[in-house]
């Protein structure tokens, strides 16, 4: 129950909750800190942001304070050095590493080598560029401390801009609403559940009816050749429709030798990578339509099949007039369950076309996969894609439970007999 | 051990199935719960078992309330109408499932498991499966196993039920005398009054949960209380006649028909009333002559049954010996043992 | 059935539907043991060559490990699956549990809800939890993804198990634990070896959860083995050695799905008449 509640519940509850937010690889999914970085600075100028503050943000200065002793002295700096630079230069401020500099090497017990005096200059150097503040208020103050009348709003500006963990934002569903591929995936998805349900449906179907008609060795040999997809591993089943349809593969060879054009069908042609995707999936689902409809025409007495010949029916009218009214709830079913499936499944489209060429063979599911988890750029925008998947977790809940109240939802609810 | 039921009340999904029940079970004694489907007397049995729980009541096996225990803590052996076989033992393994769960030692087990098998005839079928008996055989293993730990009350849910007619017969007479020579208390819940009538040593009617009557067999057919235990006791059952009262007699004025009232007087004329006959209480001997054809005849062997249409349309059965046929059509003049009919008041209450 | 009408147009349908499966499953076996001329398509030489792998680790990298871990993970998986749903499953059917009939309708929803879109929700469970990219994190996901459905067609078997005989347990004394596992348990022997089975072949064949949730840790299942080797970028790219590991991959599956085809037939119809 645990694990139920933690994979299933909690990734629910995830999922709208950052669907919300801009969470991605650059903001990490924990909270983040405030910084303020080289590049920060550079974007709030091109925003507008008064070169005044600017150059003074980006500036370091040295104070010669308890804090910066403290900190000289944990460097390991020698002793002596910090009384000496304690007593002469105490409350003294420079503005350039180079003017402290040369003071502390007018100190008498300075150190020999540069790297040690730099290391002495460097504990009191005063900078917010590139130090991490834990929280907004830190930052604030370091902010008020270094700038010296700041332009109003600025350093409230600068603490917003310089925070990199991620925010709260409706920007998800404005981008998705507005993005013109949104509806082209769409579309695509559309197109995709449509054809490939109509294969699933429609095969299954005809092979339960022929299967049922054929003699028993017939029948067997099919129906096993069509259930292969079903139980190969996916990956399998994926590389093997590669060679099938992939250059220099099965399919390219006989296209060569017959002289028609030759190419990578799953890559090569948007029409192409559409029929290989559909029979990808088709292919697969078509088994599951079979089983389903083969248990439903078993179910059928054969007494009103025998009955049907007496009177005369050809097989034609007996699969209209006899089969296929005993086949309405199972197709109902099987459409309903492989619509569901299918909105949400994108691994046989990944591991063939990966949507393309280009983004054309694109759905949803997998649009919403590759945009949090798995794209090129390295910046996985899990904001985004959580946003997207959350249509899905809406759509496949609704579905659900409409699918559950066609289907025996009571029956399966009565209840425990023994009452002690 | 005597078993008493209080005002027990019993309700699934807010359906009233069983009101303010009271019942006595003897101590050694037989008891049917007879009646038809629904009136509750499944309930009554699996709530005497442990398997319902009570709303409201109490139930005392002896003196000791168990009304709150459930069933591992009470006591009872239950033989259920499809046996309820474990599949995957064997019958020496069924039979001994109750002592093994009650941690009885080895010897102890094997002994009291032979010892039941024998008294139920099944001693050569021990290392069987369920699935290789007959249903009559498989009836007598779920008796044993039942049996096995001494109950204080061993219940049988329509044990007769999934048998046919010919071992119907033989598990009627056997799982009595088992009953018997074992002394133990039990409970039998049937639908068919000629299970209950042979088999037990009190029937209690029930009727949409109420217990209609408790009696002997014998009380029950030669006087029963109301014209629904009337017409469930007897095969053929009893023929009902409506009519009313007129001058101390129940008359259909029709065929000018009137029977006696005897002993109940001071009944208003023209209360509508029921005259309940038995078949065998109507025929060529009698005292009330009646007149109609025979609209129904079948012959059984020993008896021939028939039908009598009377000329207002109303029906009397009739059973006789076989030894003169009356043909379809054909009419006749017979009649009523007045003093062997019931009259019942309009709501069927016995007069 | 009697006359065969018109039997040849069908199927032939039939055989020109179901060709490139044959072809596919023909050329992934015959492919294994033979070379064939490019460009050609019929093999022209018999050879153990592409089976090398198995014992020669420099053609693929080692095999035996990402096999080890396979079994591993399709057997924990097979464990908790079965042992869960055999429990869950027989309270649901049987228990009179508080919020039985909500349990139960999240189950049913959870049964028919389409689980892969969770993956995102899941991904960043398993950061927070400090699982991500390890194999514990991966076999606790699969399972729980799989766990609705386990439960659900458990629960389908445990239902079909006559309430007298729960019953007649109770009444010999027995206490209810005792019953389902003296008495109960038996009776769904093969629903428990269908749902194990199921387990198993469903954990061998998963590739996109270890792929996603542990794509960078040091342990490898046999599906993204075999991807690494069939990916047409890598520089061992060669299609017969892809497919003699694709069959390796496969054959206990293929074995499992022949030994015991009639009891996973009900499972893999989506457990709908469980």
């Amino acid at each position: 129950m645990v694990l139920l509640l933690g994979f299933f519940f909690l990734p629910v509850v995830l999922t709208s909750v950052f669907a919300f937010t801009n969470m991605s690889t650059a903001t990490g999914i924990s909270g983040g800190s405030y910084v303020v970085t080289g590049n920060l600075l550079r974007s709030l100028k091109d925003e507008g942001l008064d070169a005044k503050t600017i150059d003074a943000l980006g500036q370091s200065s040295y104070v010669i304070d308890q804090a910066g002793l403290e900190k000289a002295h944990a460097a390991g700096v020698d002793a002596r050095f910090i009384t000496e630079i304690a007593e002469r230069l105490k409350d003294r401020s420079f503005t350039s590493s180079t003017a402290f500099e040369r003071e502390l090497k007018t100190l008498p017990s300075r150190p020999t080598r540069v790297r040690d005096l730099k290391i002495a200059a460097g504990a009191f150097e005063q900078s917010v560029l590139n130090v991490r503040y834990a929280s907004r208020g830190e930052m604030e103050a370091a902010l008020t401390h270094m700038l010296e009348n700041p332009p109003e709003g600025a350093i409230e500006k600068v603490a917003t801009a310089s925070y990199t963990g991620w925010t709260w934002t409706t920007e998800n569903f404005k981008n998705l609403v507005i993005t013109p591929d949104t509806w082209r995936i769409i579309g695509n998805t559309v197109f995709y559940v449509v054809l490939t349900l109509a294969f699933n449906v429609l095969v299954g179907l005809f092979l339960a009816i022929t299967t049922f008609y054929l003699p028993p060795a017939g029948s067997g040999f099919f129906s096993v050749l069509w259930l292969l997809p079903r139980i190969t591993p996916v990956v399998l089943y994926a590389v093997m429709w590669k060679w099938f349809t992939w250059e220099d593969g099965f399919v390219f060879n006989i296209a060569q030798d017959l002289g028609l054009p030759a190419f990578n069908y799953m890559k090569g042609s948007v029409a192409s990578a559409w029929t290989v995707v559909i029979l990808v999936n088709g292919f697969v689902g078509a088994s599951f339509g079979m089983i389903l409809f083969s248990g439903a025409l078993k179910a059928i007495p054969v007494q009103q099949l025998w009955a049907s010949e007496v009177d005369g029916a050809s097989r034609w009218q007996q699969i209209r007039y006899i089969i296929l009214p005993h086949m309405r709830w199972p197709i109902l079913f099987v459409t309903s369950y492989q619509t569901l499936s299918l909105l949400s499944s994108y691994e046989q489209i990944w591991l063939t076309t990966n949507g393309g060429p280009g983004s054309t063979t694109t759905v949803w599911a997998l649009e919403a996969f590759k945009t949090a988890l798995n794209n090129y750029t390295g910046n996985l925008q899990y904001g985004l894609g959580a946003a997207m998947a959350l249509i899905l977790v809406a759509v496949g809940l609704i579905l659900s439970i409409v699918y559950l109240r066609l289907f025996r939802f009571d029956e399966m609810m009565s209840k425990p007999k023994i009452e002690f | 051990m005597q078993i008493s039921i209080n005002n027990f009340t019993k309700t699934f999904d807010g359906t009233p199935v069983i009101d303010d029940m009271n019942l006595t079970i003897r101590d050694g004694e037989m008891l049917a719960l007879l009646g038809p489907s629904g009136c509750g007397k499944s309930t009554t049995l699996f709530t005497i078992s442990g398997i319902h729980r009570m709303d409201k009541g109490q139930l005392m096996f002896g003196d000791r309330d168990v009304s709150g225990l459930p069933s591992q803590k009470r006591n009872v052996g239950v033989v259920f109408q499809n046996y309820a076989l474990y599949p995957h033992m064997n019958v020496f393994e069924n039979i001994a499932f109750p002592l093994t769960v009650r941690k009885d030692n080895k010897a102890d087990i094997d002994r009291e498991v032979r010892f039941i098998a024998a008294l139920t005839h099944i001693s050569e079928l021990l290392e069987r499966r369920p699935g290789q008996l007959s249903g009559g055989q498989q009836q007598r293993v779920a008796l044993a196993r039942a049996l096995v730990r001494k109950p204080d009350v061993l219940l049988l849910d329509e044990p007769l039920a999934n048998l046919d007619a010919k071992l119907r017969l033989e598990m009627r007479s056997e799982i009595r005398r088992i009953q018997l020579e074992t002394g133990i208390t039990a409970v039998l819940v049937t639908h068919d009054q000629v299970e209950a009538m042979s088999m037990c040593d009190r029937i209690a009617i029930m009727k949409k949960g109420e217990i209609v009557q408790i009696d002997t067999p014998a009380d029950m057919y030669s006087n029963p209380r109301t014209s629904f235990v009337a017409g469930f006791l007897g095969n053929p059952p009893i023929s009902l006649l409506n009519g009313i009262a007129m001058g101390n007699t129940f008359s259909i004025a029709p065929i000018k028909l009137r029977v006696p009232l005897g002993s109940h007087e001071g009944i208003a004329d023209g209360t509508p009333l029921k005259l309940g006959v038995r078949p065998e209480h109507f025929g060529p001997e009698g005292d009330i002559a009646v007149e109609g054809k025979i609209t129904f005849a079948e012959t059984q062997g020993r008896e021939n049954l028939y039908d009598v249409e009377l000329a207002d349309g109303s029906v009397l059965r009739s059973i006789q010996p076989a030894a003169r046929n009356w043909k379809l059509g054909e009419p006749v003049r017979w009649f009523i043992d007045s003093k062997s009919a019931f009259v019942f008041s309009d709501d069927g209450l016995r007069l | 059935m009697t006359r065969n009408f018109a039997a040849w147009p069908i199927i032939l349908l039939l055989t020109v539907l179901s060709l490139p499966l044959f072809i596919m499953y023909l050329f992934l076996l015959v492919d294994t043991f033979s070379n064939t001329a490019p460009g050609s398509l019929l093999p022209n030489e018999f050879t153990l060559e592409h089976w090398r792998f198995l014992i020669d680790p420099t053609i693929t990298g080692d095999v035996w490990k990402p096999t080890l871990t396979t079994v591993i993970f399709s057997a924990s998986l097979m464990i908790i699956v079965v042992s869960v749903s055999a429990t869950a499953g027989y309270a649901l059917s049987r228990l009179a549990l508080p919020f039985r009939r909500f349990v139960l309708s999240g189950i049913m929803v959870m049964h028919a809800f389409p689980s892969v879109t969770l993956i995102i929700g899941v991904f960043l469970v398993l950061q927070f939890a400090g699982l991500y990219n390890s194999l514990t994190g991966v076999i606790l996901v699969k399972a729980s993804l799989m766990l609705p459905f386990g439960i659900w067609i458990m629960k389908g078997f445990y239902d079909a198990v006559p309430w007298e005989i729960e019953m007649a347990g109770v009444q010999d004394g027995a206490s209810r634990f005792t019953v389902w596992r003296r008495i109960i348990l038996p009776q769904v022997k093969p629903g428990l070896l269908s749902l194990a089975l199921f387990a198993f072949i469903d954990g061998w064949s998963e590739y996109m959860l270890p792929r996603i949730l542990a794509p960078s840790s040091d342990f490898e299942v046999l599906s993204m083995y075999l991807n690494t080797v069939s990916d047409p970028n890598s520089s061992t790219y060669n299609f017969n050695i892809f497919k003699s590991v694709g069959l390796f991959y496969t054959l206990p599956v293929l074995a499992l799905f022949v030994l015991f085809q009639n009891r996973l037939m009900n499972i893999f119809g989506g457990g709908t008449k469980g």
